[in-house]
């Protein structure tokens, strides 16, 4: 009974051993085949087919990524009439598709699709010009319009894909004028994605993106945004005390503390939430940074009391998070020795 | 009270198997690696990389394989030196090997595989009087962009900071920094930062572990001689206390932790306690890290009969392990009985005895001292 199993075993490994040969021969046999054809210049739709074939096996496979596009650059684009490069482009792009669906972080696909968006030919449809003829730029809507679509579903699939953040940002900032995004469209889109999951750092970033080149563009939209935004990350903050994102973008709502109106009020906010969640670890820490840069606005005495306040709460942070223990620590004699040091040299205002 | 109790179930923690990684390694690198890592063909040298440094790590290069085969590895990377329009460097495989001139469109060089050659050569002690040097300073100055940053290689469209980190390895193991221009390349790297703490891969992403490395890593590598104008390469004091806060957020601080993950809200994975352990390492507060916690999760991401995995359930790979062993060496390297021959150096990412190697057969007034 026993032999039997062993010599059943052994059967099974050997057999799926071969098995493993054989495909490892054939994917050696294909990569060999494609080189041989780009060495001989061969550039055929016969080619491109194996080179899709091979490419779904391997995405990795620069080389052969590259050959396709230049048999799109040496036949399609040359030989081909418009119409059926432009359907040829569309099959690619389905092709990357489900390729992305298996690989989402494989660069080389992500890099073809910019290809195959960058180099679809004009095509009638859409807008006419301004003598009122046919628009030429009905192909280029189609993708482009089909490429927003599709990396918001990658994202919906996976909220944290860098690649697909970064290909969105690609897309509205590449894509005719038409098609891009205002500010204020983003902006909904992010809290969209912030409303159905508040621990979705991504769209929290891309929010503080937004803002960035916003406020760059037109200071003067900053201040009432804030009062917005505090509004929208206080939320969060109660709503899921634990998790990091809100509290990241928070602290950068608050920035340098220089405006020490914003600085008191929000010191309030997140004393308040202390009361109910006394021993939250994200809160005491934002506090703990938020009263170190209170104190450059204070008086020898009010310094002296936030100074107390803040060697509570890490006592406080260093039993709930053991983990950073040493942190604190390192923290609470930083404090000490910068207000030491202060008080010792009458200094108003140093960096703590 | 004492850091293992901290996580209490974990009082006695998993030895290191280190016959088995090395055997692992040994196997991979004499027999490549099964079909499952088929999509990493074209970057064979730098797998390669990774498994010569677990060996070297692990002191075991000498006595795991023998000349011969020592000497058929060198010869290989060797082989990877593609001189051509753009000057010379190293590509990750012969997959792309063509009879037409060398480093085409098609072949050409690549930084990270440049860097993964230099340092595995010296691994392997070759007296590197094969590398085309100037070939190499060439290949560098052409892999500059106007914005500071560098490609993957010269016709390509991803340029991020782990080329830059990349570049400045290769020119401190050159010692020679006349290729690129530090200032515009500097300006890059501070554009990755966040406001999280930390540095996205490129600018508007989002902090990640490994690109802070990077960033950090590099900016420590140029020389305080160099003499561009502007402001210090170095993080403000406001800078460095929000990018160490940042990173010692990253440790997960669960029963089951220990590990660092790589991005706000992601989760553990034992490479990132490399990249980010590292990282605090390079700004002088590793000290402040739980590092028993680190090493509690790194063990039991080993797996038993060899590799190391980035979790507790995928397959091992040898770039998970040997980012293991790296975090549990830098992290180690200041206790009373760590458990590796030789310190790592966090900015290059080797130990003394093979950065040595790379000075004295490289720069032109090498060090003959032992390094500090």
């Amino acid at each position: 009974h026993g032999i039997k199993r062993t010599k059943v075993d052994a059967a099974a490994i050997a057999a799926r051993r071969e098995k493993e040969k054989e495909k490892l021969r054939a994917y050696l046999e294909s990569e060999k085949e494609i080189l041989d054809l780009k060495e001989a210049n061969e550039w055929s739709e016969a080619a491109l087919q194996l080179t899709e074939q091979f490419l779904n096996t391997n995405p990795e496979h620069y080389t052969i990524w590259n050959y396709r596009r230049d048999i799109f650059t040496k036949l399609v684009f040359v030989s081909w009439t418009p119409e059926d490069a432009y359907q040829r482009l569309v099959l690619d792009l389905r092709f990357t598709t489900s390729a992305l669906k298996r690989y989402p972080k494989v660069y080389w696909i992500w890099n073809h699709r910019r290809w195959c968006l960058e180099n679809t030919p004009s095509g009638p449809g859409t807008e006419p010009d301004s003598k009122g003829e046919e628009g030429i730029d009905g192909w280029e809507m189609a993708v482009w319009s089909q490429e927003v679509l599709l990396v918001e579903k990658m994202l919906s699939l996976d909220e944290r894909n860098f690649h697909a953040w970064d290909y969105r940002r690609y897309i509205l900032s590449h894509c005719p004028p038409s098609l891009r995004r205002s500010d204020a469209d983003e902006l909904a889109y992010t809290t969209r994605r912030i409303e159905k999951n508040h621990s979705n750092f991504s769209a929290w970033h891309q929010r503080s993106l937004v803002y960035t080149s916003l406020w760059k563009e037109d200071p003067s939209q900053r201040a009432p945004a804030l009062d917005q935004e505090f509004e929208l990350v206080k939320n969060a903050l109660w709503m899921a005390p634990d998790d990091q994102s809100g509290w990241l973008y928070h602290r950068w709502l608050v920035g340098s503390g220089d405006d020490v109106t914003i600085l008191e009020k929000e010191i309030g906010v997140i004393e308040e939430l202390l009361e109910v969640e006394p021993e939250s670890r994200w809160t005491l820490d934002t506090l703990v940074y938020y009263k170190r840069l209170l104190m450059k606005h204070r008086s020898e005495q009010g310094k002296r009391q936030l100074v107390e306040e803040c060697r509570r709460s890490l006592e406080t942070l260093c039993r709930i998070d053991p983990m950073r223990r040493r942190r604190y620590e390192d923290i609470g004699k930083r404090i000490l020795e910068a207000y030491s040091y202060n008080v010792a040299y009458n200094i108003q205002g140093a960096t703590l | 009270m004492s850091d293992q109790a901290i996580v209490p179930d974990r009082q006695q923690q998993l030895p290191i198997y280190a016959k088995a990684h090395i055997s692992s390694a040994i196997r991979f690198l004499r027999q490549g690696l099964p079909r499952t890592g088929i999509d990493n063909d074209q970057a064979r040298l730098v797998i390669g990389f990774y498994c010569l440094a677990t060996l070297d790590i692990l002191d075991a290069l000498e006595s795991a394989s023998s000349e011969s085969e020592k000497e058929g590895w060198r010869s290989w990377i060797w082989a990877q030196q593609i001189r051509g329009i753009w000057g010379s460097g190293f590509r990750g495989s012969p997959g792309a090997a063509t009879n037409q001139p060398a480093s085409s469109e098609y072949d050409p060089p690549f930084l990270i595989m440049t860097y993964a050659a230099l340092l595995s050569l010296a691994i392997l002690r070759d007296p590197l009087t094969q590398l085309d040097r100037e070939g190499l300073r060439k290949y560098l100055k052409i892999s500059q962009r106007e914005d500071g940053s560098f490609k993957l290689f010269p016709t390509s469209e991803e340029y991020d900071l782990r080329m830059t980190y990349c570049a400045f390895s290769i020119c401190s193991m050159l010692d020679d920094w006349s290729s690129i221009n530090i200032p515009s390349a500097v300006t890059f790297i501070q554009s990755c930062r966040t406001y999280e703490g930390g540095y996205g891969q490129e600018p508007n992403n989002e902090a990640h572990g490994g690109s802070t490395y990077c960033a950090l890593a590099s900016l420590h590598l140029v020389p305080p001689s160099s003499n561009y104008a502007g402001s210090s390469a170095l993080l403000t004091p406001a800078q460095h206390a929000q990018t160490t806060r940042w990173l010692l957020h990253c440790q997960d601080a669960s029963e089951t932790g220990g590990g660092f993950a790589g991005r706000t809200n992601k989760v553990q994975d034992a490479c990132y306690c490399f990249w980010c352990g590292a990282s605090l390492d390079i700004l002088g507060m590793a000290q402040v890290v739980n590092a028993d916690a680190n090493a509690s999760f790194l063990l039991e991401c080993q797996f038993r009969f060899g590799g190391i995995r980035k979790d507790r359930v995928s397959n091992p790979d040898p770039y998970h392990t040997y980012l293991a062993l790296a975090s549990l060496n830098i992290l180690s390297k200041d206790t009373t009985n760590p458990p590796f021959e030789e310190a790592l150096d966090p900015l290059w990412n080797a130990r003394a005895s093979t950065q040595l190697w790379l000075k004295q057969r490289l720069h032109a007034t090498p060090a003959t001292a032992a390094p500090a």
